[in-house]
């Protein structure tokens, strides 16, 4: 059964593959170089939102 | 450095605000009209205008578009200004979205409520609004971006990477799901057929769901949960990861609405296996909500807000999790086209979307104005009955869902359905919607005392319309430093680069899903027997259409023993070529009518049969929750327009000869006069012109191609005639019969057997087939097909056929 699943159409399974393959290239890329982010920059950014009137200069990151 | 002055365009804000509560109402209002209108048909008003085929897709589109839509854009209107320290980028942008999204909404009601629908769901809108809501999205997406651009901040915050993954989701939704030929100023007719045109509208469908109600949702949740909790986001990674991982893996979801259905496999296989792998983006989000919540949940005891936001993010974890579970094939013969579909959308359109909203709302309203809340008692009583009627309107629901499954799936120890008349199932669920509408109505009294307490707020506070606030001008950073920037830093740095990759991403999901369909030839496979539809039959299929029939009747038999000995032969992906647009619909409330017109077949009904019951649907089974559509017998049929449609037909593809519109009303004149002598044959008088007779000439065509001709009555008896000497007659036996009788034979020969309309009276002495135990019980096991009496050997054993006939000759004659 899960072996035909994909034969009724010849050569249609290389969209999935293809597809699939997008995927996870993209997951892994974003995924390593998310977790490489320092974690005072990601600190910094959430904590920015949460008072309004906060001065914001490149310098004070 | 010097600060600059910002001003925050409030007003803006607050016509949204207002926008939401008003349609806030007005939809919810609507949806327990319809939610009467299913328990009580009386409901329906025996209008064409409040029929629940044309009031359903008011309460789905003001729901989602007019009540969420204002939402959203209260929440990034506000959001947006101060997350990037500027004003919107353009006021006459601002006002244009707003003022023409109302108009949208006022003509989306109209409209629908006159009939003019393209009956794709949540598409429903017909072209012209289509290109009103195109420049809308477009004036949106332009002050959206535009103001990312004029911004005073180095990044963009989280909340804002998915208003603009809303903004590019809905754009390729919009323009790609809208492709129709018009062919007059209401109506058009959708450029991709059967099979196509419902990989189109499910991919739509499922990323309407995707990029309507969770992205932007999400955005909401990233700003107004930390700001409601005082408490930066749990997690900065984890957004982005399930930011990308998100909106990637929707867009290739959409066939898991048409499993089982006729699709090739590759394509429902493509929709289980990302629904399933959705699962971990969408708990990414709902585990960053709650754990923001860490060590803070002695808040939610105080604020109502944050009990709604809590709720909402718990709400659409649940949701996330049901709706993959529910794309797994076995699950799904369960869930489709039962309640349980209704259930899910409802957990997850009140408490995710509504709980957001009123959190939102509860937080933001005070805020604006400058005050505090009026009461934050109505706010929690608002949050207690709210809760308790989702829970009310939502579990019968999945009850009635598994009951009305095991209902249709079982079978009797002799082999035969054991309710095989559909309505059985219905009849027996109808309590359940009951528990809907009280559900239904405690929500709309939570939603009315949000209204008051709101209302009381705005009236003790004072909103300044033009908000001053200081911020420094932004210093560019300019080019990337790849050791010190990642990826998604870099991108967000650049949002028109942002939002060109988001389009990407979204693309490739999109593309993979649709093209294969679409171009590769032998993924419909043509049926040689489908012939196009006969003008007077493309006339009835409009008006089944514009009535919204699909809202309750699929026409998908789908591959299972239950399926096919209810209805007929399972549907064919060829059959379905010359469909623009495809009508499978999601939920049935009636049968499926996919072989409606398979004469011999168990759904076939002769034309005297439909007539009554499309004037009276109660007379002909008390039980029905059908309207009424008796001005279907008064309207006219449109023939001016019959050569255009022809002509429009020929455009997208439809084999019809060449000029055949010059003679299709003629042809539809002929078709029409055929159906009126059959009527009238069976005693009843009707106008050749009126609608009635090309909704009954639609219901013919259906399955009438791919089905063997009608055999001619008087063969069929002779063939296989059973002589039969004694009938059972115990009181069981006879209690056996009459409860077959009430459940197959009333619904034409009425309750007391006394007959109506052209269906013979079977009390009296007049037989036309003959009345000995042999007559009748020849005539109710093969049938008179093409006079309306079905041959209910497929239905009923041997046993149970002589038990009728006893019954018959026995208890009705006395």
């Amino acid at each position: 059964m899960i072996s035909s699943v994909l034969e009724n159409i010849q050569g249609i399974e290389i969209y999935y593959i293809i597809g699939l393959l997008l995927f996870v290239v993209f997951f892994v890329v974003i995924l390593i170089r998310t977790l490489r982010m320092p974690s005072k920059e990601a600190e910094h950014i959430k904590n920015s939102i949460l008072n309004d009137n906060e001065i914001m200069t490149p310098s004070n990151k | 450095m010097e600060d600059q002055k910002v001003i925050y365009d409030n007003k803006t804000v607050k016509l949204f605000i207002l926008a939401t509560l008003v349609w806030g109402i007005v939809g919810v209002l609507v949806g327990v009209v319809i939610a009467l209108q299913l328990r009580f048909p009386a409901f329906n008003f025996g209008l064409e205008f409040t029929t629940f085929g044309r009031v359903r897709p008011v309460h789905t589109n003001a729901i989602i578009f007019a009540f969420v839509g204002n939402a959203i854009f209260a929440g990034v209107y506000y959001s947006m200004q101060r997350l990037l320290k500027t004003r919107m980028f353009s006021d006459l942008l601002s006002k244009f979205h707003f003022w023409t999204w109302q108009l949208i909404i006022v003509l989306a009601a109209v409209t629908l409520l006159l009939g003019f629908t393209t009956s794709k769901e949540y598409a429903e809108l017909e072209w012209p609004i289509d290109i009103l809501i195109a420049l809308v999205w477009i004036a949106f997406g332009v002050n959206m971006i535009g103001t990312t651009v004029i911004r005073r901040v180095q990044h963009i915050y989280a909340a804002i990477w998915w208003y603009i993954a809303t903004f590019v989701g809905v754009a390729i939704l919009h323009v790609v799901n809208s492709f129709e030929l018009p062919i007059s100023l209401f109506k058009s007719y959708s450029l991709y057929s059967g099979a196509q045109d419902a990989v189109v509208q499910w991919w739509y469908g499922h990323n309407a769901v995707a990029f309507f109600l969770t992205t932007p949702f999400l955005g909401l949740m990233y700003y107004y949960l930390p700001k409601a909790a005082e408490r930066p986001i749990y997690s900065y990674k984890l957004s982005i990861i399930h930011f990308w991982s998100l909106i990637f893996l929707y867009m290739w979801a959409g066939p898991h609405h048409l499993l089982y259905q006729a699709l090739p496999d590759w394509a429902q296989a493509l929709g289980v296996t990302f629904s399933i792998m959705l699962i971990a983006p969408s708990w990414g989000g709902m585990i960053n909500g709650l754990l923001t919540l860490r060590g803070a949940w002695d808040k939610v005891r105080d604020k109502a807000e944050l009990k709604f936001l809590v709720v909402a993010v718990t709400a659409y974890g649940m949701s996330t999790f049901e709706g993959p579970m529910m794309s797994i094939k076995f699950v799904n013969q369960l869930t489709h086209f039962t309640d349980w579909t209704i259930g899910h959308v409802h957990i997850a359109g009140m408490a995710w979307n509504g709980g957001i909203v009123f959190g939102m709302l509860y937080w933001l309203v005070p805020k604006l104005f400058r005050t505090k809340l009026y009461s934050e008692k109505l706010a929690n009583a608002h949050f207690w009955i709210a809760t308790l009627g989702i829970l009310i309107y939502a579990i019968p629901l999945y009850w009635s869902a598994v009951t009305q499954w095991l209902m249709l799936r079982e079978y009797t120890p002799e082999g035969f359905l054991a309710y095989p008349n559909f309505l059985e199932t219905l009849t027996q669920i109808l309590p359940m919607y009951t528990f809907r509408i009280l559900g239904g109505t405690m929500f709309m009294i939570g939603f009315l005392l949000m209204v008051f307490n709101l209302a009381k707020t705005m009236k003790a506070g004072s909103m300044v319309a033009q908000e001053e606030a200081y911020a420094p001008v932004l210093v560019e950073l300019g080019a990337r430093d790849p050791k010190k920037e990642g990826m998604h830093r870099f991108l967000e740095r650049k949002s028109v680069r942002f939002s060109i990759v988001a389009f990407i991403v979204l693309a490739i999901g999109g593309a993979v899903e649709i093209i294969p369909m679409t171009f590769v030839k032998s993924n419909v496979p043509t049926i040689e027997a489908v012939k196009p539809y006969t003008p007077l039959e493309l006339a009835g299929r409009d008006i089944y259409v514009s009535e919204g029939c699909y809202n309750c009747h699929s026409q998908m038999v789908r591959p299972f023993r239950w399926e096919t000995d209810r209805y007929g032969e399972y549907s064919k992906i060829g059959e379905f070529v010359y469909d623009h647009p495809f009508q499978w619909g999601s939920r049935r409330t009636g049968p499926d009518l996919a072989r409606a017109g398979v004469v011999g077949g168990p759904m076939y009904k002769n034309a005297a049969w439909h007539y009554n019951h499309f004037m009276d649907p109660q007379k002909m089974n008390e039980q029905s929750i059908m309207p009424k559509y008796s001005w279907l017998a008064e309207k006219d049929i449109d023939l001016d327009i019959i050569p255009v449609k022809i002509r429009a037909m020929q455009k997208l593809g439809v084999p019809y000869p060449d000029g055949f519109d010059k003679i299709a009303v003629d042809d539809l004149k002929k078709q029409a006069s055929g159906i009126v002598a059959d009527l009238k044959a069976s005693g009843i008088t009707a106008d050749p012109n009126k609608q009635i007779i090309a909704m009954i000439a639609y219901m013919h065509k259906l399955g009438r191609d791919i089905s063997t001709p009608a055999v001619n009555d008087s063969t069929n008896m002779a063939t296989a005639k059973v002589v039969v000497e004694t009938l059972p007659t115990t009181p069981a036996d006879l209690n056996s019969g009459k409860e077959i009788f009430g459940k197959l034979c009333a619904s034409c020969h009425g309750p007391e057997g006394k007959g109506q309309a052209t269906f013979p009276n079977l009390t009296d002495d007049v037989w036309i087939h003959g009345g000995t135990p042999t007559d009748v019980v020849n005539t109710i096991t093969n049938g008179y097909p093409v006079k309306g009496m079905l041959p209910f050997k497929s239905q009923l054993s041997d046993q149970q056929i002589k038990q009728v006939a006893s019954f018959i000759l026995n208890s009705l004659k006395k």
